[in-house]
């Protein structure tokens, strides 16, 4: 921990951060919704529920979880700045499930900057960079939701 | 009565506990706790009706803050309008004294948490930066403390001549009730709580269980 724990420029930086990247779309990809890789996903996690293991069953659907699994080409605006120091955490992915993702679902993602913030603790001071991958399916309908937190800290 | 003054919910970036199961987990663990104060990170919680849950399991369920400071973190209680609009709850950097002035003046309560939290604790910035002569009140016993932090906010506290009240700081489920504070009056809502706070009728009191 150092003595510029929440110090006014790491806030300016953020601030200026926010106001430039939260909110625009930086990237976009395209996926196919494959049985093979949703039943590895399921198998990958653990899933029994036939919904999710089993072709055959007749509700047989993505795991909810399924697209976090899908990244996008950039994980960051192409100019975005060097803010929170070059360490690097993975802090964890959201999902918010909208709709099933069923086998052959053409999925198209829409990758922004949902937030920029810090918090101090222990460790000092960190920053928070949330990526949101937002997906609709064929028929433009919303399906997921992933949130990806990204932590920086000195 | 017993309330833990220092709880995180989902509402939280970093809470992995809803309301719900706190209340289970208090019911089922049979723990002394006559409620909780819900302090989310970094905002003001406007939004969260917790009556039914209060109805249903027998509990007193308050909301406040958690808020960051120069000097570390702050509990803030009897968060209103205000209050909200007198400094950033979002900013890790606002100023101590000008946090408890303006709890002050808009009716709250505000009071350092885990202060004896080295480095980044109330204590360790008094050494750094002085001492803020508006504090009154801090948190002497924190559910997230490690060995050696709490005891240094109970010595400083006194040094001071601070009050000191207790808070569990969870967010988990498992980890509510470790820390508390004992109330020699009954508490039903924020505005009575603020009123306990400053009446000073209170004490931290530790519920962890033995190792």
């Amino acid at each position: 921990m150092s003595d510029t724990e929440g110090t006014e420029p790491a806030s300016t930086e953020v601030q200026e951060a926010k106001a430039k990247y939260v909110g625009f779309v930086f990237d976009t990809a395209t996926f196919t919704a494959e049985q093979d890789k949703m039943l590895a996903w399921a198998e990958s996690v653990g899933e029994t529920d036939p919904r999710f293991t089993d072709p055959s069953n007749p509700d047989f659907q993505a795991h909810p979880t399924f697209t976090a699994s899908l990244v996008s080409r950039r994980v960051l605006p192409e100019d975005f700045p060097k803010i929170g120091g070059p360490r690097g955490i993975d802090g964890g992915k959201a999902v918010v499930i909208q709709q099933p993702i069923r086998p052959g679902d053409r999925l198209k993602a829409s990758a922004t900057i949902a937030d920029i913030y810090e918090k101090t603790g222990r460790s000092g001071t960190m920053t928070f960079i949330v990526q949101r991958m937002s997906f609709v399916n064929q028929n433009d309908e919303p399906v997921s939701m992933v949130d990806w937190k990204m932590i920086r800290n000195p | 009565m017993i309330l833990d003054l220092h709880t995180h919910s989902v509402r939280s970036d970093d809470g992995r506990a809803k309301v719900d199961n706190y209340c289970q987990w208090i019911r089922k663990k049979e723990l002394p706790l006559d409620g909780m104060v819900l302090t989310e990170h970094r905002q003001w919680d406007d939004t969260s009706d917790y009556r039914d849950l209060e109805d249903r399991y027998g509990l007193v369920i308050l909301k406040a803050s958690e808020v960051e400071t120069d000097y570390g973190h702050v509990l803030v209680f009897g968060v209103n309008e205000d209050l909200v609009n007198s400094f950033d709850f979002a900013r890790i950097d606002n100023p101590l004294p000008e946090v408890l002035a303006a709890a002050e003046r808009c009716g709250a309560f505000a009071a350092p948490c885990h202060p004896g939290r080295r480095n980044v604790g109330l204590f360790a910035h008094y050494e750094r930066k002085g001492v803020v002569d508006a504090v009154h009140t801090v948190e002497v016993l924190n559910g997230g403390s490690i060995p050696g932090e709490d005891e240094l906010s109970v010595e400083k506290a006194a040094e001071h001549g601070y009050r000191g009240f207790g808070g569990s700081d969870s967010h988990i489920v498992s980890r509510i009730g470790f820390c508390a504070t004992e109330f020699d009056d009954t508490v039903t809502d924020i505005d009575g709580l603020v009123a306990a706070l400053y009446g000073g009728r209170f004490r931290a009191v530790s519920l962890r269980e033995p190792v």
